[in-house]
């Protein structure tokens, strides 16, 4: 286990590709989630110019509530789409350059090739994730009251919940590359998918005289997407009427871990059986 | 003999294509085994069974006396197709990860970058490398451990002819070690110069094998005509040497098993009581008797 990780790090660390679309990630993580709090409530507050009562501010980065708005943002698939990607190109380069090859050739089993790509799944989410609880637990207490504070950790749940996510979007575009062993060729459908096709096919199983017992939340992308479905805004609730989830529901946690799971049993079946 | 390599019978179809067709084996510790045959006789895909990269439909093969595993891989070092690497990565850092595949340790990366004389471009990206410092870094990664076997497919194709030198050197310095190697080529004269065993293969099939001196043995050929070309035909197979004789116009064509002197073939004759009217020799290059070779058995 230990030796096939650090394989991968060998292959991962000096690679700048890694590095930039990493960079990116995180990037677009901050501002967007700076970015929200500013939007957010510069809306609320052109709102309350026309009604007598005004809404309170949003309280964004407060705990508890942060720890589910973050990972909320954080899980938007157009920015989720920036590590599928990198995971992709981790994938299909040992492809294009044949490296696959020459690891099985040199000892590798096929069984210790995969199991090598799941623990850089598995470790990526995992640091991402753990940087994301750093930088939420600053930006909470930067920001809340000393009330808010007791209640420190009561979502902190939510952290795990986004690891899920996270983990289970990667193996979705391990298994496309693995399929597919065309860089370019796997991002583009899987962008096209994850941002494009399975949106409008939701939208389509959505309307409910076509589809009335509600499938289109098992949609894999979208399944990962329910984890955490909405960040805590009152306002959401109360302007519209929307059910807005306050804890993680274990049956959206388990169904992009069990997608996940088929997967890895097919590329299993799929590396198992064929030529390389 | 220590039995290293025991293939049984294996087959690949590709499609409809018959790549190797039950093939049978055996290489034994120290030997220098070529695998000649032209392209798309089945060599490649042969080593790739052998290394796991492709699956063979029936048939099994031993390493080492044991079932194929990532174990036996590891004693093996291979050059197969093209060297491939990770290209962002320095030799130094595409030789580590072969050493923590392998389970050597990282000492034997800056020796086999010494012994193939790339130690000196071994912290420059593999991108960076001509075609020639590629195809050594592959070697270098095969000889990582000293492994006990190492598997050769076409080594020189592609190389200048200094490279074709210095590769066929180290191969021959790699085998005076009694490291057991296997190489597959196209190339008879190839063979015939590194090698101490063969086998022929065409088709996927093996026409046959043995050592190399037995199997790739260059008869002589001596072209003849005498005024009773009737009488020159019984009288010259009963020469000791004498394996086969055709007529070629008006003239015979006759093979003798080892090298032979004209004159010594014309002074048999005389002695029987025949004068020869022609008597002239004709080399065959190596290359037309293993075209022979297949032509025969195809």
């Amino acid at each position: 286990m230990v030796k096939l990780l650090k394989i991968e790090l060998k292959k991962i660390l000096t690679y700048k590709v890694f590095w930039i679309l990493m960079g990116l990630y995180f990037l677009f993580l901050v501002l967007g989630i700076l970015l929200a709090g500013f939007t957010i409530n510069s809306w609320v507050d052109n709102m309350n110019k026309h009604i007598p009562i005004p809404f309170p501010h949003i309280r964004i980065y407060f705990f508890p509530d942060i720890w589910q708005n973050i990972t909320f943002f954080a899980s938007i698939r157009y920015i989720l789409i920036l590590p599928a990607t990198v995971i992709i190109i981790l994938i299909t380069n040992e492809f294009t350059n044949k490296t696959i090859r020459q690891n099985i050739v040199n000892g590798m089993s096929r069984q210790e090739f995969l199991l090598s790509k799941l623990e850089v799944i598995f470790v990526i989410s995992l640091l991402i994730t753990i940087i994301l609880i750093i930088g939420t637990f600053f930006l909470g207490i930067a920001n809340t009251d000393s009330q808010g504070m007791a209640m420190m950790f009561k979502k902190i749940s939510f952290a795990g919940g986004f690891f899920i996510q996270l983990f289970s979007f990667l193996v979705f575009a391990f298994f496309l590359g693995f399929l597919l062993r065309n860089t370019g060729l796997s991002i583009a459908i899987f962008t096209l998918y994850a941002l494009i096709i399975e949106p409008v096919l939701y939208f389509i199983l959505k309307i409910p005289k076509l589809q009335p017992n509600n499938v289109s939340q098992f949609l894999p992308v979208n399944s990962v997407i329910r984890v955490v479905e909405y960040p805590y805004f009152p306002i959401l609730k109360n302007l519209m009427g929307l059910n807005v989830q306050e804890h993680l529901s274990l049956l959206d946690c388990a169904v992009p871990l069990i997608y996940a799971t088929i997967m890895i049993g097919i590329v299993y079946w799929v590396l198992s059986r064929k030529d390389l | 003999m220590e039995k290293v390599l025991s293939i049984q019978g294996i087959s690949k179809k590709y499609g409809r294509i018959q790549a190797v067709n039950g093939l049978f084996i055996e290489i034994n510790k120290g030997q220098v085994f070529g695998l000649l045959g032209p392209n798309g006789s089945g060599k490649t895909t042969t080593l790739s069974i052998l290394l796991d990269l492709v699956r063979n439909d029936t048939g099994t093969f031993e390493w080492f006396g044991k079932s194929p595993s990532k174990e036996s891989r590891k004693r093996i070092g291979s050059v197969i197709e093209s060297p491939n690497f990770f290209p962002y990565l320095s030799a130094v850092k595409n030789l580590k990860i072969v050493a923590d595949i392998k389970d050597k340790p990282y000492d034997d990366v800056e020796d086999v970058l010494q012994l193939t004389g790339l130690y000196d471009r071994r912290n420059d990206r593999f991108r960076t490398y001509s075609f020639g410092m590629k195809q050594r870094l592959a070697v270098a990664s095969a000889l990582l451990g000293n492994p006990d076997v190492l598997i050769l497919d076409e080594p020189t194709n592609g190389l200048d002819p200094q490279g074709i030198a210095q590769m066929r050197n180290l191969i021959k310095m790699v085998a005076e070690k009694g490291t057991t190697i296997i190489l597959a080529s196209h190339l008879l004269d190839e063979v015939q110069k590194i090698c101490t065993h063969v086998a022929v293969l065409s088709k996927g099939r093996k026409l046959f094998d043995g050592e190399v001196s037995d199997v790739l043995a260059v008869s002589e050929l001596l072209e003849i005509a005498s005024t009773d070309m009737v009488q020159l035909q019984k009288v010259v197979s009963l020469h000791p040497d004498f394996t086969s004789i055709v007529r070629s116009e008006d003239k015979w064509l006759v093979y003798f098993k080892s090298q032979i002197r004209p004159a010594e073939v014309n002074e048999f004759l005389f002695k029987q009581g025949i004068v020869l009217t022609h008597l002239s020799e004709r080399k065959r290059t190596l290359e037309q008797h293993f075209l022979e070779l297949l032509r025969d058995n195809s």
